[in-house]
């Protein structure tokens, strides 16, 4: 059986995943390179979900928010818990493409962006978001295609309640533990689909060769 | 006028003292590393220096004192400065005309007048028919063209100029100078030009500032600065070949290692038996093939024919010193000159120019 309910549902976390994350993300690392010493502790602590095992994640999730709510909405078992270990655990692939693309950004651009009589943000709008636009659709790629994806962070902080935290790949895991081999299938080539073209597109390979710019009129 | 004193020891030194009348070309020269573009940007507000003081026309931009740091310092937005980088710095996701739009972008909200305006000044710079090009599809010299188009879009109140010219093609460079001659007469604001090359600032500026390790060691205009430098290390950074050295007591120059003196006009300025160095401009010397009371015995080493003019060098039959002359090829013919011919050199005494071995502790020396 096709379970659509799972597949809305992770469609679901991915957009507020995202939505949430890229703002925060952009922010992070924009102001990452204004940090001096402190810098390196804040990437290390912000990379962290990348060499963590996701159930020892989710099990500091689990206890941390167990038995807490957020205006009544209990934070574990239910989407808004499953959305903030989303969060946490897609730190490192939101912030890292971003922050690569703003360093990218040679000093001298922004400097003339400054004699230019731009102001901080005028440069920011105008300047580094437009020049940074590739790493910022890298880092929503593949946010979105590891949210789809996430399986143990999940798994421990929201279990399987259907159509509140039984996502795409748990319902897959549940399948093949029914013998229903037909419909894990299904799903499965559907996070290929997805994932291959997260990939695609973050490698720039439906990209159409540079033209004048569109974005900014005059 | 822009008026400009500051220093500082970290993380490069600088201790600089100039000024820059409007309409006035004045550039820094010095090698790689002596500070020069340290200085123009701390003048543009990309840097602060430690101390000092930078004011244009009574407006002070930057201010800090040894004691209580920095205490005034406008942001580059508020200077208004038009600055030209080495390498063009455009904006690569906008095109030509969108790069000089920036500037225009607070002083004209509509994005018409904006485009309009930005279009007459590609124009005027000769490059209106690139306007939708991306920097990438634009030559060097169109590039630079695009960023001084936009240095001046804003009509900034001074202009900078970090060796705008060095990472482009001889020809294309010679256009450039046409061009940034032509608006200076329209534009009545003091220029700096960083450049390490010294043909480049004798050609284009009114003054030249020599800086070597941070330090402004002599502000003169270029005819100046090649025949009376103020010591023996702007004499070797503006690249004089015939220094010497000797001793100085009251109009008489010695020459170390010959039995040479020459009559030297005195100044005043340097006190008897004061070890200097000394230089000749090429005007002073002179060679003859029959010898007179002055003159000189010396040999021919080497004769270097670069198209119509001949360097030659000449080692002194007394004292081994060798000598760099330039002459025509019709001068060389004339006089019969070949490697080992032994010719008589004149040098005339008015034409040396002496000065202290070491620099004399003089308050005046970054103030001139």
């Amino acid at each position: 059986m096709f379970d659509l309910e799972a597949l809305i549902l992770s469609l679901k976390l991915a957009i507020w995943t995202l939505v949430l994350i890229l703002p925060f993300g952009i922010w992070v690392a924009h102001n990452l390179r204004r940090m001096g010493k402190r810098r390196s502790w804040i990437e290390a602590l912000l990379a962290l979900p990348l060499v963590l095992p996701p159930t020892v994640l989710g099990y500091y999730l689990l206890v941390g928010l167990g038995g807490k709510s957020f205006f009544g909405i209990p934070l574990v078992f239910s989407f808004t818990g499953i959305l903030i270990a989303s969060l946490i655990v897609n730190l490192p692939f939101a912030i890292q493409p971003i922050q690569r693309a703003f360093e990218s950004i040679q000093p001298e651009i922004l400097e003339a962006a400054q004699v230019s009589g731009l102001s901080h943000w005028q440069i920011f709008r105008l300047i580094e978001l437009p020049l940074a636009w590739r790493g910022i659709t890298s880092a929503a790629v593949l946010t979105f295609a590891h949210t789809l994806g996430e399986f143990g962070v999940i798994l421990m902080v929201g279990g399987a309640i259907p159509g509140e935290t039984k996502t795409v790949s748990i319902a897959i895991y549940d399948k093949v533990q029914s013998f229903d081999t037909a419909g894990a299938g299904l799903l499965s080539l559907i996070l290929l689909g997805t994932s291959l073209v997260a990939i695609a597109l973050s490698y720039g390979i439906f990209e159409r060769p540079r033209s004048p710019s569109k974005r900014w009129e005059g | 006028m822009l008026k400009v004193k500051i220093s500082q020891t970290t993380p490069n030194p600088l201790q600089l003292n100039i000024e820059c009348t409007p309409g006035e070309l004045h550039a820094l020269v010095g090698p790689s590393g002596s500070g020069k573009t340290t200085a123009l940007r701390t003048i543009a507000g990309l840097n602060n220096a430690h101390t000092g003081k930078i004011e244009y026309d009574g407006q002070l931009w930057f201010e800090a004192k040894e004691i209580s740091g920095v205490s005034t310092s406008l942001s580059p937005a508020e200077r208004s400065c038009g600055f030209l980088f080495q390498q063009y710095a455009l904006f690569p996701h906008l095109t030509a005309l969108e790069n000089v739009c920036i500037p225009l972008y607070n002083s004209l909200p509509e994005v018409a007048k904006r485009k309009k305006l930005a279009q007459q000044w590609l124009e005027r710079m000769g490059i209106g028919e690139l306007a939708n090009r991306m920097p990438n599809q634009l030559s060097g010299g169109q590039q630079q063209r695009t960023a001084l188009a936009r240095a001046l879009a804003r009509t900034p109140k001074i202009l900078l100029l970090d060796e705008p010219f060095s990472a482009i093609d001889a020809p294309t460079r010679q256009s450039l100078y046409k061009t940034l001659a032509e608006l200076r007469k329209d534009f009545d604001i003091p220029i700096l030009l960083v450049t390490h090359d010294l043909r480049e600032a004798d050609l284009l500026a009114d003054r030249i500032t020599v800086i070597d390790q941070g330090v402004g060691l002599q502000t003169a205009p270029p005819q100046v600065l090649f025949e009376r430098p103020r010591n023996s290390r702007v004499a070797e950074l503006v690249g004089i070949n015939n220094k010497f050295e000797g001793v100085f007591t009251a109009g008489k120059l010695t020459w170390n290692g010959s039995p040479q003196i020459f009559n030297v006009v005195d100044k005043g300025k340097i006190p008897p038996n004061t070890p200097v160095a000394w230089v000749i401009p090429a005007e002073g010397l002179s060679l003859h093939s029959e010898a007179s009371h002055s003159s000189i015995k010396a040999a021919v080493e080497d004769i270097s024919a670069l198209g119509q003019v001949a360097v030659i060098q000449l080692r002194t039959i007394d004292g081994g010193h060798v000598i760099t002359w330039e002459a025509s090829a019709a001068e060389v013919k004339r006089l019969g000159l070949e490697p080992g011919k032994v010719t008589h050199l004149e040098m005339d005494g008015d034409k040396i120019h002496i000065m202290p071995l070491r620099p004399i502790n003089d308050p005046r020396r970054f103030s001139n």
